[in-house]
């Protein structure tokens, strides 16, 4: 048992202070003010103090810091992706995931497992290569693999699924890892309101006071706050916000749908995913399988759960793990993604002077968390954003310069 | 499963149709800027509300506009496209 | 059977069967009917499971189907519930979790350790230095999780049906059982579910030790089981809400979908255990559970017990232990007042005694906390929620039954949309706002008293009538009266700690007090620290005293507190119900059984199956798609390409709305010609391609892709809509049939069939023609795709299988070979054709590609034309190229989607690469820098370990083109 765990026997009071402080009601001005306390905008919260030393900032949450979608998503980290400029992104939060647990002084549980994408078609195996060389071109771990090394990490999996959609291979990604989603919430909540930053629940944005073409302050359901700097970092109700400054955006609203199996003893050590049969399969610390499918088909601004997901998703689990039949699904749910048409996140500044925008996340938003977090901030901070994130600006469609990303996802099946 | 009436078929679980977006007019090709166009190419009434989408029921091959809630998915009434004031 | 009592009225066991079975080891018998939980209890067993977390022993806590401690493996399946599965006979059943057995699973120094073990611990360290906790992960993830999955366990098919009615009532206890009456009796059809083996609620086991509920539940069973019109389900539960009424139906064999146009929700109630130390003992059970043993199972709970109540309901349950013979040493009532009925009088002139204001303080374990040896009482303070231990005595005991109150299984009510409110007479959430058609009755509603339940089940019964359009009396009921069902606060505090609010989690009342502490103090994140309710029972003996206790710390009212989500299911649900038979429909063309007979490996295209080349005996796959290529180079081959979308436009508008809907030109194209048709989307991006031929001045005929046919049709059609144009549009891809025959004698095999002369004259490349093959009328094309010389036969789908085999008759001199896709894809290549989808990608336009040819910027409008004219203002990154690498190349050979490098720069990547025997070289497609597209530049491609090979940019087609008999 680590020792740290020893002054919880010895001591007749819980010996742990609060995570964050309970705040009531916010000041008449704040220097920053974040709209959303899930893991983006507690994480810029928490960059914007220690990175730049601006620590007058409000983060304000409609609910309870991480009740969106940070502690709805299947919590998969990973950054296999297709544009050079996406990789480099994904693989700098990645870098920050590893040594997150350490800086915030809480158990993540972090848990490195391997990533594979399976490929059932010549078309699929083409993709994989792709990524797995624009991967390696820029220094992360992927590669292109046969069914034999995927029998080996998993021999439990049926390489024919059923016969339905045999396996001819996969995209190999081994920094691949799975998270504790509310803890990273919690870390970062916890890291922003030491170094000064308050955070208030129960808080909803009701208006955004834009004067002359810049921000000016924000209405609340506890009142007005005199700011000139606004982020927006609310994944699903985006839409709702950049309405407050008449912004139009792409992003649309679907819902994505999850589930969990009650817990079993580990078996299944590595992420698995595969687009063909729309799943992604991962068992969590706990032991249960935490599955997920493709999103809902159309806009719902709601996190009702369907019945045609949940069967969608059980069925094609059974092509691949046969054995599952009589395990249980014990919870299912849904959280609201803000999708853009080229399935990359929409940051940085926008037309209206002081409001940013870290939106789009789509169903890629946990594993960007810290980094969407320091660019963010970095943003605000220098009313500039930083090279990184150039390719994810707003701006980018009416430069018809939609990002790579969407090359892959539509490449004929 | 949610159920949609098809304005030909009658009321249908909603997997047998296909979701075609929020219906929206064309601005003039000629008339309009390149930046008015990419907007209208990209940009998106992502707010949620009442709305006029495209819907197509497949195995008829059926289009039609569905006024519906997209926050509570309410659908108010349907209509072939062009029918609205008939309906 | 130690335990089992003599005959019980209505029990649900059938004494003529005995079954035998074994447990951990040990050998029993059971009664058919029992449950694992009843057949091991009535044999004195008392330690059915470890806990998750701490493992301590634990017996019986519901027995109404959510006891999660209590699973079991019968060494095929696991996680079997003992208070749900029935025993079967010869089962050889383990607990599940355990080291070394349930009695001394060596897990259980946990719960000695627990101390170290605070709320969240697991966020508070193993962390630190990062190297290590891998280790520590290890460790903890093979502690967690509950039974071990057989990895032999057979794919399990169950049925799944769809089912329509009126009225769905959901749970059969007195309230749902007379609402469905009265839907019923006014003609409604109407399905009633119930999760227990047997209809009847709270009537089968809620009994006083009288016999007025027995005989209410013959009365109100006899009817429905009777009535036309109600449809019974029992042993089904209801898993969720889902919109627009559908509720799936679990059963053992199956799911059934019930759409409904009105639902009660007639769940009732899940009885909530008051917190003390040691509360989770084998032997200390809920009241109710009590109460299920003995009149379902006519099984003793214990020997001497004492009830602990705060209720009306614990005096009830003091008469049933009377009745079965139990010695009810006490009865505490932590109420000050107690309870001022009838009930009281009944019990104290049976000889109990009643101890009011008075809680239990603490069980005392028997040896290794396998059980009750007894309980310390004490005085309890209503206003404080304090236990006064100064002023204690202790019981002996082997059983505490305990009623403290209620929470609303209202699960289904929250899912379909319900407001809820506190009522504060019944201590209880109860619905305040419903969503259309959906309705609720009893218990769960706030109705206690059976006579109110009825009259509530008869209340939602009409108001789904009056809902529903018929006339129907407005029935009043009366409001609960007298004390609490729910005692507000029943949680004793314990400074030693071990007084378990989840049992599935192991929660106790300290580990809501140190979250708090920590800023964990709204339900949901307080819900996500300590993990309260998210055990397989997903809180439904836990999550109402939560709620209490969060009210609690922070001075509020429940009300303000609020509850967590209800999430589908309502009970764990298996994979395999959900799963159901898992269909995967194909289409197939008519010539579909020649393919399988000539040893066709199949392809998916879209929605259809498609051969991909053709087996032969001892040659691999690649060498026999060169043959099956060289085959249409030198000679002839014929390929099915029926799965390719085919599609007409007739009527004077046709070739103005082809015109808009494609990106070249159709008004000036001659009937009988055809020509190349580029799709674009509104944002200028390649969508698909496609061939249109005039057939007459007002009728094109158009085939597109395979895959994307379905998806260019609905766009077709959506255009036609928004352009409003005369035009009829027809999609014939299944009516017809098609064959391409090609190579350099495919003339002279089309022609022995062919009505009309095939010379150049006749039908020259790009031509098209109505005529006849083997006396069947079709369509001729003259094409160029795989081929030079080819031709494509479009025959109506029920005619195509004779044309075929017509074809490879007429064949069979010049050696006719049939190939597949995968041919046709080197076929294509070695001419120069790329393919949409293959060598594009969803953000690809035309300049990149080489179309600039096919795009007609002249023309008013075309769907993508005004993208087209931004994106023509910026500069081209990629182009398209035909590439060759050098003659005899033996180097490490490029796969698809390697990159094209210049310096450390990626450029492009290959689309297509393929060795092609007939040019004797390897051959391609590769997006390259668009200042490396002129013939001769040479670009790098890095292949998979990183080797560059040098590619040389070539004009196509790769392959000299054959003249043609």
């Amino acid at each position: 048992m680590p020792l740290r765990l020893l002054k919880f026997a010895f001591s007749k009071n819980h010996p742990a202070p609060r995570f964050f402080r309970a705040l009531e009601q916010p000041k008449k001005s704040y220097d920053v003010v974040i709209i959303g306390g899930g893991g983006h905008g507690l994480a810029a919260a928490y960059y914007l103090a220690k990175d730049h030393g601006i620590t007058n900032v409000a983060v304000l949450e409609r609910g309870y810091i991480g009740g969106g979608n940070t502690g709805r998503n299947t919590t998969i980290v990973r950054s296999n992706y297709l544009t050079p400029e996406g990789v480099n992104f994904y693989d700098a939060s990645v870098k920050i995931y590893e040594g997150l647990s350490e800086e915030l002084d809480l158990n993540l549980f972090y848990s490195n497992r391997g990533h594979f994408t399976l490929a059932h078609t010549e078309s699929a195996m083409r993709t994989m290569r792709w990524r797995a060389e624009v991967n390696k071109h820029v220094g992360v771990e992927s590669r292109v693999v046969g069914p034999d090394e995927i029998a080996k990490a998993c021999p439990q999996l049926d390489l024919s699924c059923s016969g339905h959609a045999p396996i001819l291979g996969a995209l190999y990604h081994a920094p691949g890892s799975i998270a504790r989603h509310d803890g990273v919430a919690w870390g970062y909540a916890r890291g922003a309101d030491r170094q000064g930053a308050e955070i208030f629940q129960n808080t909803e944005v009701t208006g955004i006071d834009v004067q002359s073409g810049k921000v000016a302050g924000v209405h609340t359901s506890r009142g007005y706050i005199a700011t000139k700097k606004v982020l927006s970092a609310v994944a699903g109700f985006t839409p709702r916000v950049t309405k407050m400054v008449d912004l139009d955006t792409p992003i649309v609203i679907h819902p994505l749908q999850a589930c969990v199996t009650e817990p079993m003893k580990p078996w299944l050590n590595s992420i698995l995913v595969s687009g063909s049969l729309h799943v992604y399969v991962s068992q969590s610390s706990r032991g249960e399988l935490v599955m997920g499918s493709s999103l809902d088909p159309y806009e719902v601004h709601s996190t009702r759960s369907s019945l045609d997901f949940v069967e969608g998703l059980t069925s094609h689990m059974l092509d691949m793990f046969p054995f599952l039949s009589n395990v249980k699904i014990v919870r299912q749910w849904a959280g609201m993604a803000d999708m853009t048409p080229d399935f990359a996140p929409i940051m940085g500044k926008t037309p209206v002077e002081g409001f940013y925008l870290d939106a789009g996340w789509g169903t890629w938003g946990f594993k960007a968390t810290p980094i969407s977090g320091k660019t963010m901030a970095e943003t605000i901070a220098n009313d500039r954003a930083p090279e990184m994130i150039h390719s994810f600006r707003l701006s980018r469609f009416e430069d018809y310069e939609l990002t790579g990303e969407k090359g892959a996802a539509s490449v004929g099946h | 499963m949610k159920l949609l009436h098809c304005p030909m078929n009658g009321t249908r679980p909603i997997s047998e149709f296909v979701f075609g977006g929020e219906f929206r007019d064309m601005p003039d090709p000629e008339a309009s800027t390149d930046k008015e166009w990419a907007a209208y190419v990209h940009n998106r009434n992502g707010a949620p509300g009442l709305k006029k989408e495209w819907w197509y029921h497949g195995p008829s091959g059926t289009w039609f506009i569905a006024e519906r809630n997209t926050l509570t998915e309410e659908v108010l009434r349907t209509y072939l496209f062009g029918q609205e004031t008939a309906a | 059977m130690s335990n089992r009592i003599g005959k019980k009225p209505g029990e649900w066991i059938n004494r003529e069967a005995t079954l035998k079975f074994s447990y951990e080891g040990k050998d029993f018998t059971a009664y058919e009917g029992d449950t694992i939980s009843s057949a091991l209890w009535a044999a004195g067993e008392r330690v059915l499971g470890r806990s998750f977390k701490y493992h301590r022993p634990r017996g019986v806590l519901s027995s109404a189907n959510h006891d999660v401690n209590v699973m079991m493996t019968d060494g095929i399946d696991t996680n079997m519930r003992g208070d749900v599965v029935a025993v079967r006979d010869g089962m050889k059943l383990e607990a599940v979790n355990t080291v070394g057995g349930v009695k001394a699973d060596r897990n259980r120094f946990v719960d000695s350790i627990s101390p170290l073990l605070p709320v969240g611990f697991y966020y508070k360290a193993f962390h630190t230095p990062r190297r290590f906790f891998p280790f520590w992960e290890k460790m903890i993830r093979k502690a967690a999780g509950l039974g071990i999955v057989n990895f032999n366990f057979p794919r399990v098919l169950k049925r799944k049906t769809t089912t329509h009615c009126d009225l769905l009532v959901i749970g059969a206890g007195p309230a749902g059982l007379t609402a469905a009456l009265v839907g019923a009796d006014a003609g409604l059809e109407v399905t009633l579910v119930d999760e227990n083996q047997y209809a009847g609620g709270s009537l089968t086991y809620d009994r006083a030790g009288a016999s007025e509920a027995a005989s209410k539940l013959s009365e109100l069973i006899g009817r429905v089981k009777t009535h036309q019109g109600i449809s019974l389900h029992t042993a089904s539960y209801a898993a969720g809400y889902y919109t627009d009424h559908l509720i799936p139906i679990v059963g053992e064999n199956g799911i059934t979908k019930v759409r409904a146009k009105a639902v009660i929700v007639a769940t009732g109630v899940f009885e909530q255990p008051p917190v003390f130390r040691y509360n989770d003992l084998p032997g200390v059970m809920l009241g109710s559970s009590a109460q299920r043993l003995i009149h379902r199972y006519a099984v003793k709970p214990f020997h001497t017990g004492i009830v602990v109540t705060a209720n009306h309901h614990g005096y009830r349950v003091a008469l049933d232990l009377l009745q079965a013979g139990v010695k009810v040493s006490a009865l505490i009532d932590m109420r000050e007042l107690g309870e001022v009925s009838v009930l009281e009088e009944d019990v104290v002139r049976k000889g109990v005694v009643v101890h009011k204001g008075c809680c239990v303080y603490e069980a005392l374990p028997s040896k290794g906390q396998m059980g009750v040896a007894g309980a310390v009482i004490c005085t309890y303070d209503e206003a404080t929620n304090q236990a006064n231990p100064s002023n204690s005595f202790t019981l002996e005991c082997d059983g505490i039954a305990m009623s403290a109150g209620w929470a609303p299984a209202a699960a289904l009510l929250y899912q379909a949309g319900t407001q809820m409110r506190y009522d504060d007479t019944t201590q209880q959430f109860v619905p305040a706002k419903l969503p259309q058609g959906v309705f609720t009755a009893g218990k769960v509603n706030g109705a206690f008293a059976l006579e109110q339940r009825l009259q509530d089940g008869e209340r939602a019964g009409n108001e789904v009538l009056r809902y529903l359009g018929k006339s129907a009396p407005e029935v009043n009921v009366e409001r609960h009266a007298g004390s609490s069902p729910s005692h507000p606060y029943p949680i004793v505090p314990h400074p030693k700690a071990k007084n378990f609010v989840d049992f599935d989690e192991d929660i106790q009342v300290k580990d809501f007090v140190n979250a708090a502490k920590e800023g964990f103090d709204n339900i949901e994140l307080m819900k996500r620290f300590t993990t309260v309710g998210m055990g397989p029972s997903q809180g439904k003996h836990s999550n109402m005293n939560a709620i209490r206790i969060l009210g609690k710390i922070r001075g509020l009212p429940v009300e303000k507190i609020g509850t967590t989500t209800a999430r589908p299911f309502f009970h764990p649900t298996p994979i395999g119900h959900l799963a159901g038979r898992g269909f995967h429909p194909h289409r197939l063309t008519p010539m579909h059984g020649w393919h399988e007979e000539a040893g066709a490996e199949f392809t998916e295209v879209g929605a259809w199956l498609r051969a991909a080349y053709y087996h032969k005996p001892d040659i691999s796959k690649q060498e026999v798609i060169q043959e099956e290529a060289l085959s249409v180079r030198q000679s002839v081959g014929i390929i099915d390409g029926g799965s390719l979308g085919k599609f007409e436009v007739h009527c004077a508008e046709a070739a103005e709305y082809l015109e808009r809907f494609y990106a070249g030109k159709f008004a000036s194209q001659a009937v009988g010609e055809t020509r190349y048709a580029l799709m674009l989307d509104e944002s200028g991006v390649v969508v698909d391609d496609g061939v249109v031929a005039r057939l007459a001045q007002d009728v094109f005929y158009i085939t597109v892709s395979t895959s994307n046919a379905a998806a260019v049709y609905r766009e077709m059609q959506r255009w036609l809509q928004i352009w409003k144009l005369q035009i009829g549009l027809i999609n014939v891809t299944g009516a017809y049939g098609l064959i391409n025959v090609a190579g350099p004698n495919a003339r002279a095999v089309v022609g022995k069939l062919a009505k009309h002369s095939l010379a150049d004259s006749d039908l020259p490349k790009g031509g098209i023609r109505e005529t006849e093959i083997a006396g069947i009328a079709v369509r001729l094309v003259r094409v160029g795709f795989v081929s030079n010389l080819a031709y494509e036969i479009h025959v109506p789908a029920g005619s195509a299988v004779h044309v075929w085999n017509a074809l490879m008759d007429a064949g069979a001199n010049f050696g006719i070979r049939p190939f597949g896709t995968d041919a046709q894809r080197l076929l294509r290549l070695e001419m120069g054709n790329h393919l949409v989808g293959h060598d594009t990608d969803g953000l690809t336009n035309p300049y990149e590609i080489g179309a600039e040819w096919a795009i007609s910027m002249d023309k008013p409008f075309f769907v993508g034309q005004r993208s087209l004219k931004i994106i023509a203002k910026r500069p081209v990154k990629k182009r398209l190229v035909h590439f060759m690498l050098e003659e005899g190349f033996s180097g490490e050979m490029p796969f698809e989607c390697n990159l094209v490098m210049i310096q450390d720069e990626i450029k492009g990547r290959v689309t297509s690469i393929s060795f092609t025997r007939s040019a004797n070289r390897v051959i391609g497609f590769a997006y390259v820098d668009p200042k490396d597209v002129d013939p001769g530049s040479k670009f790098q491609i890095r292949t998979d370990s990183g080797a560059i090979v040098v590619a040389t940019v070539v004009k196509a087609p790769f392959v000299k083109l054959e003249r043609g008999a």
